[in-house]
């Protein structure tokens, strides 16, 4: 059932109990799990944290922890399948499920005991109601055990009546299975129209932060790490750019209070406190720690807009530095070395030559840190940053490793994790840039009718980075982007319930284990046919 | 080459000498100082490498030695044979010492006499080494006790010897009936908290598998590679020493 007030709901009912956390990998969930542990901290509720990778890791997880623990929280994992079949817990585990994934499973919803949705019900949420779905069955055996119970008082009675009686019953019998089944063929309905698309709803870090803002428990950290949290969802493509935009006012309201608290003192911040800004800054990743060419060539929105990966494309590169009046030399140096008199004004003198070269929304409203003198971070900095080191795969180590270098790049105290991050990220972007130009360019990318298909062979560089779902579903929006050819808004995407239909019917041999039902993984052998199922299904 | 060649080459000392053994002595002394520098001058070098003197006193010197090259708070292994060499030849030096006093009082040989004090101060080394060898190894045999707790790990027992264990046990009773008659009725645990805490709680992170843990209400805690945990200070303490678990500083 949905939370309604979180805050007596949940944080009431577990600040005397020990709890366990199941966390996801992505950042949204890091930054969602920062701000409890911060808050759990301040009441010295002991937890234990656990990172889970998919649906295999949350059910061992669970085994192992069950008998210990009474209240599970689950961030960003569990809303979207029936917890309580999947895990088979005892009766009194109570799940809080904080989960941005939709549609939230209807068993979930509706269970009233032991799943508590900390989901923000103004989302758009389209549950269906639960008469469609749910039904007394009693009331049908009932009926049904009249009927025999007729027929076996009646056997007693004279023959007359009783043959009255069996047509009756039969009548009713036949109309009550009619109503059944048309009562199950429209329940089958409105289920698939309600679990067809997948889409992301509001941040877990954002229902987090405001768990602590009613609690007047927030800080500028956790203020933070709620950024964060919804700039990861935009810079993966989670949520439209609407409701980024709201997001992003919601937050702007809560900066600007933190802010004006220290506006009214006598003497100002120290230079060491942590400073948020809201910013209207450029959508070049990571430009503050690169160079603006390097910064330019690598994201997705100017080298798409630009067609990188041609020679005219360099050619209008060229042009769109000259009419900024941007020497070639000053725009490859470090972001930090260039000339004040270019740094001042370049936000708007690059967007009026990026209208010129119909590339509209060159800007977008972000927020950034600062805090000693020559730290500052955008928050996509530091999202590209900490998902670089989530699925580093340079080194052999295990996930919960990655998980937990990232985890700490997170906090202030650690600035070299993060710092190292950003290293990775940029060698991330350059190896997707560089993957993307050679499918392009060596037509790798088919259009198998309903969909794009695109085959990374073996040998091809980096292609370890891309076993990862957060890496290859950035690889997948540039390729799309790229092509110019936008199919679905793949806000809502419908593949996962498509993957999982074409894998049952062809018995692929699948592995569906990541939260995000888009990424799946495949045998080989089984690919061929899995993309003919595939093909039929969606068309 | 006479030893007396020695000297004049290379030491400009005089050495007032009265008998053979004492001059020895003292010669080996030089050199067996020169040993015992980290950097010896490079004239002196071959001297050093094919020293194969053995001095009174150095077995002695050399247990010292050992245990002043392990840092503070380790114990090495009990080295029962130094002990052992030590003993035998301070016997060695006082049964020489009984038949001379013997000699001298019976035949009056008065030259014996300064042989007889040096063997003496012998002894007196010897004894104060072992000494000092013993007590700081039970200096450090108490401070374990503070740092690991009741049950040392098995490692460090096998480096105790039978007597050493049985002063650990002692030390722990004595130790638990203070602490019994202090603090109340149920005593105060002073081995907890050496410095004052700043929260009863920390945020430890686990870095490795270490099965199954109780804490004080009776709830098992499941420890498991890069799990972090939210747990009570004194409880997390040993395990922080013993490198299981990592306090997390946010």
């Amino acid at each position: 059932m949905f939370v309604t007030d979180i805050r007596k709901e949940f944080y009431d009912v577990v600040v005397n109990q020990r709890v366990a956390l199941f966390v996801s990998p992505d950042i949204d969930a890091l930054c969602a799990c920062k701000v409890l542990q911060a808050l759990f901290h301040c009441d010295q509720v002991q937890y234990t944290l656990v990172p889970v990778a998919g649906w295999q890791d949350l059910g061992t997880a669970f085994m192992e922890h069950k008998e210990q623990y009474q209240y599970f929280v689950l961030i960003n994992c569990g809303a979207n399948v029936d917890l309580l079949e999947t895990l088979q817990p005892e009766e009194d585990s109570v799940f809080f499920i904080c989960d941005t994934h939709r549609p939230v499973d209807v068993v979930n919803v509706y269970n009233d005991t032991q799943i508590k949705l900390l989901i923000k019900q103004d989302d758009d949420l389209g549950v269906p109601s639960y008469d469609d779905i749910f039904r007394d069955d009693e009331e049908d055996e009932e009926g049904d055990g009249d009927d025999s119970g007729n027929e076996s008082d009646g056997s007693a009675e004279p023959s007359g009546k009783r043959r009255r009686y069996d047509e009756d019953a039969l009548e009713r019998r036949i109309e009550r299975q009619r109503a059944r089944r048309e009562w199950e063929a429209r329940r089958r309905e409105i289920l698939f129209d309600y679990e067809q698309y997948e889409f992301h709803g509001t941040s877990a870090a954002l229902v987090m932060f405001e768990l602590a803002w009613v609690m007047s428990k927030d800080t500028k950290d956790m203020l933070w790490w709620s950024v964060i949290g919804v700039t990861d969802q935009w810079v993966h493509d989670k949520i439209p750019h609407m409701k980024y935009v709201t997001d992003i006012a919601t937050l702007q309201r809560h900066v600007s209070r933190h802010n004006h608290r220290n506006e009214d003192e006598e003497n100002s911040l120290s230079i060491d406190c942590m400073r948020i800004t809201f910013e209207y800054d450029l959508r070049l990743v990571l430009y503050q720690h690169w160079s603006l060419y390097e910064s330019i060539c690598n994201s997705c929105y100017t080298s798409c807009s630009f067609k990188l990966w041609s020679i005219n494309g360099q050619k209008k590169l060229q042009e769109f530095l000259a009419d900024m009046g941007l020497p070639l030399k000053q725009v490859r140096q470090k972001f930090n070395s260039m000339d004040m008199s270019i740094k001042e004004n370049l936000r708007e003198v690059i967007e009026e030559s990026a209208n010129k070269f119909s590339m509209k929304d060159i800007r977008v409203q972000t927020f950034a840190v600062n805090f000693g003198f020559k730290n500052r971070f955008l928050a996509s900095d530091v999202v590209h940053a900490a998902a670089a080191l989530l699925e580093n795969v340079e080194k052999d180590e295990m996930p919960t490793d990655n998980f937990i270098k990232a985890l700490d790049c997170l906090s202030r105290s650690n600035l070299e994790r993060l710092h190292l991050g950003i290293d990775l990220a940029k060698k991330k972007l350059k190896a997707i840039q560089q993957t993307v130009a050679s499918c392009i360019c060596t037509n790798l990318i088919l259009s198998q009718g309903p969909f794009l298909y695109c085959h990374l062979l073996e040998g091809t560089p980096d292609v370890k980075l891309f076993s990862k779902p957060l890496a290859l579903t950035l690889l997948c929006k540039y390729l799309l982007k790229f092509s110019c050819v936008c199919v679905f808004c793949f806000i809502r995407s419908f593949f996962g319930r498509a993957f999982e239909k074409a894998a049952e019917s062809t018995s692929s041999r699948t592995l569906h284990d990541h939260f995000d039902t888009s990424v799946i993984e495949l045998k080989m052998e089984d690919r061929g046919k899995f993309l003919d199922a595939l093909i039929t299904l969606l068309s | 080459m006479s030893l007396l060649t020695l000297r004049r080459n290379f030491f400009n000392v005089h050495v007032i000498t009265t008998t053979k053994i004492y001059r020895e002595n003292c010669l080996r002394w030089y050199i067996g100082d020169l040993a015992s520098y980290d950097f010896i001058p490079k004239k002196y070098r071959h001297l050093s490498a094919t020293n194969k003197f053995t001095m009174f006193c150095e077995k002695a010197v050399e247990l010292i030695r050992e245990l002043h090259r392990m840092g503070d708070g380790q114990l090495p292994a009990f080295n029962e044979d130094g002990i052992r060499q030590v003993l035998e030849e301070m016997k060695a030096l006082y049964e020489q010492n009984q038949t001379d006093v013997n000699e001298a009082k019976t035949e009056g040989k008065s030259e014996l006499i300064p042989s007889i004090k040096f063997r003496h101060s012998c002894l007196l080394r010897n004894q104060r080494c072992i000494a000092a060898y013993l007590y700081d190894r039970l200096l450090r045999i108490r401070a374990l006790r503070w740092e690991y707790g009741s049950v040392l790990p098995t490692t460090i027992r096998f480096h105790m010897c039978a007597e050493e264990m049985e002063w650990f046990n002692q030390y722990k009773k004595s130790l638990a009936t203070y602490m019994r008659s202090i603090g109340g009725e149920e005593g105060l645990d002073i081995t907890q908290d050496m410095k004052p805490p700043k929260s009863l709680y920390i945020e430890v992170r686990c870095l490795k598998d270490h099965g199954e843990f109780e804490i004080d209400d009776g709830t098992v805690i499941l420890l498991k590679k890069n799990s972090q945990h939210f747990l009570p200070r004194w409880k997390c303490e040993q395990l922080i020493r013993q490198g299981v678990l990592e306090h997390v500083i946010s």
